[in-house]
């Protein structure tokens, strides 16, 4: 092989190497925010339980402790990840980082019964919200973040019914309702967030049927759901 | 019938009218029509939208851009594919030159201008296609007129502009490489028409070193890199075939019919081919 065409091809090997070495250091970060993610879901499946409603605080705050970790880890992502290539490595966090959206924006819903902000999200992970900025949450993860919070209070109507609540389905019936109308605002392409959206409506119904079981048994509460929000 | 299929055609595109709606119950109605504009959920998905609009237009141009880019290379391909004479040689190389330097400076201008103050990698599946079709055109360029293969970097410096630049990124140029092999198939089996046993010579050993250089390159892990591998291995071994026949049958009749020879045994090949290509 003539030797200008073997330093071309012993150049491209180098720039593998390092590639695989980036992408290696990536993956070991990573490792410990996905542990840490679980841990979060975990925590925060209490509220589906028994009695759990009246531990939402506590396990709100275990939550926000258990963020603090997962901030450290994204901040050593974002010290590992060259300026301008967040999109190059962007699959290696992608859905990890959807997961923490929901994770972060579940938490907020029951500290405060409001949509999280992607301002608060952001903040929750340590990083911003703009690329211009530095390392951000990408706002399509945002969104598929927010989509399965949607998925999970349709759970928690269930649950919360089942533990005695009856206020709470109320409440989220018209916060996930709120929601929809926010992404029907979205032109979507053909891509993974359409097909998400596209779900949304069957948790949209799910919660319906429970608020319409709880209003022809007049289990309905009288007073307006916005003030179940407090808890 | 015409202007509702007109409008509904629009539709589709998605400006402000959306033709599909998810079904909604009671409770959901009453929420849409009151769409409440002073709620903060309301106000940020109103955001979200023109940032994703923001994001989606800019991803098309780009897609736009790679297929005009796309349909020139494939014309400079062609145009140096037309070089069967020494005496057209220069002429074809000029012309080829100065219409990649046209490209340069107007269509690849355009998507640095796109690409500017963003994140490359984001959109580099919009104009991945026509990237790759122009390093074909390039390195064919660069073969035809240099007989050897040019490192990236000597691509790249005619990509950077006064204030934007597109990052040639390494692989995408391999993949590019990966399509030269093809074109220099092409041009083998041609100087076999024309009786040019040098240069099919030449071009055989060229695609020889260049498959040596891919399989020392470790595994990318790139679905696309694995699949123009193996389209190289079978235009390697056609051009292998063809220069054996020049060997073993190039004395004993006159070089134009070589070709035809040629052609009916790489027919032949064709259906062997595909049961090694399976693995």
């Amino acid at each position: 092989m003539p030797s200008d065409m073997n330093t071309i091809f012993a150049a491209f090997q180098d720039h593998i190497n390092v590639e695989q070495d980036l992408r290696e250091e990536i993956r070991q970060v990573n490792k410990d925010i996905d542990q840490k993610t679980r841990e979060i879901q975990t925590t925060l499946q209490i509220i589906h339980h028994e009695g759990g409603l009246l531990k939402i605080s506590e396990c709100c705050a275990q939550s926000r402790k258990l963020f603090l970790d997962v901030k450290s880890g994204f901040s050593k992502l974002s010290s590992i990840v060259p300026e301008n290539e967040y999109y190059r490595f962007h699959d290696h966090w992608r859905f990890g980082m959807q997961r923490l959206a929901f994770l972060g924006a579940l938490t907020v819903y029951l500290e405060t019964g409001q949509m999280a902000m992607i301002e608060e999200v952001a903040q929750l992970l340590g990083v911003t919200t703009r690329r211009e900025e530095g390392f951000h949450i990408d706002l399509e993860d945002y969104l598929m973040g927010l989509l399965q919070l949607a998925s999970e209070l349709a759970r928690f109507a269930v649950n919360s019914v089942t533990n005695g609540d009856y206020k709470r389905p109320l409440h989220v019936s018209q916060f996930v309702a709120e929601l929809n109308s926010g992404f029907r605002l979205l032109n979507l392409k053909n891509d993974g967030l359409r097909k998400r959206f596209d779900a949304l409506k069957y948790d949209v119904k799910k919660i319906e049927e429970v608020v319409y079981d709880l209003s022809i048994r007049g289990l309905k509460p009288e007073e307006k759901p916005e003030q179940s929000s407090s808890t | 019938m015409s202007h509702r299929d007109g409008h509904h055609g629009r539709g589709r595109r998605g400006g402000g009218h959306r033709p599909w709606r998810p079904q909604v119950g009671e409770r959901g109605k009453q929420v849409i029509e009151g769409l409440d504009e002073n709620s903060p959920v309301i106000q940020s998905f109103r955001k979200f939208a023109a940032d994703l609009d923001a994001k989606h237009d800019r991803y098309e141009r780009l897609v736009k851009l790679s297929r005009d880019t796309t349909i020139e290379s494939k014309r400079i391909i062609f145009l140096l594919h037309s070089i069967d004479k020494e005496s057209k040689r220069e002429g074809v190389l000029t012309e080829a030159q100065n219409r990649i330097a046209h490209l340069n400076s107007t269509i690849f201008k355009e998507i640095a201008k796109e690409l500017k103050g963003q994140d490359q990698y984001q959109y580099l599946r919009a104009f991945s296609a026509g990237i790759q079709e122009y390093i074909e055109a390039v390195t064919f360029l660069f073969y035809l007129r240099d007989g050897k293969l040019p490192h990236w970097n000597e691509l790249q410096q005619n990509l950077i502009y006064e204030e934007e630049s597109i990052h040639l990124v390494p692989v995408e140029f391999f993949l590019g490489v990966g399509d030269l092999t093809g074109e220099l198939m092409r041009c083998c089996i041609q100087s076999l028409g024309t009786g040019s046993t040098k240069s099919c010579y030449e071009a055989c050993s060229f695609v020889r070193d260049i498959y040596i250089g891919f399989m020392g390159v470790s595994n990318t892990g790139n679905r696309e890199f694995i699949r123009k591998l193996s389209v190289l291995r079978q235009s390697l071994s056609k051009m292998e075939m063809a220069c054996y026949t020049l060997a073993v049958r190039g004395n004993e009749m006159p070089k134009h019919m070589l070709a035809d020879v040629f052609s009916s045994s790489e027919r032949h090949e064709e259906g062997a081919d595909e049961g090694f290509c399976i693995d």
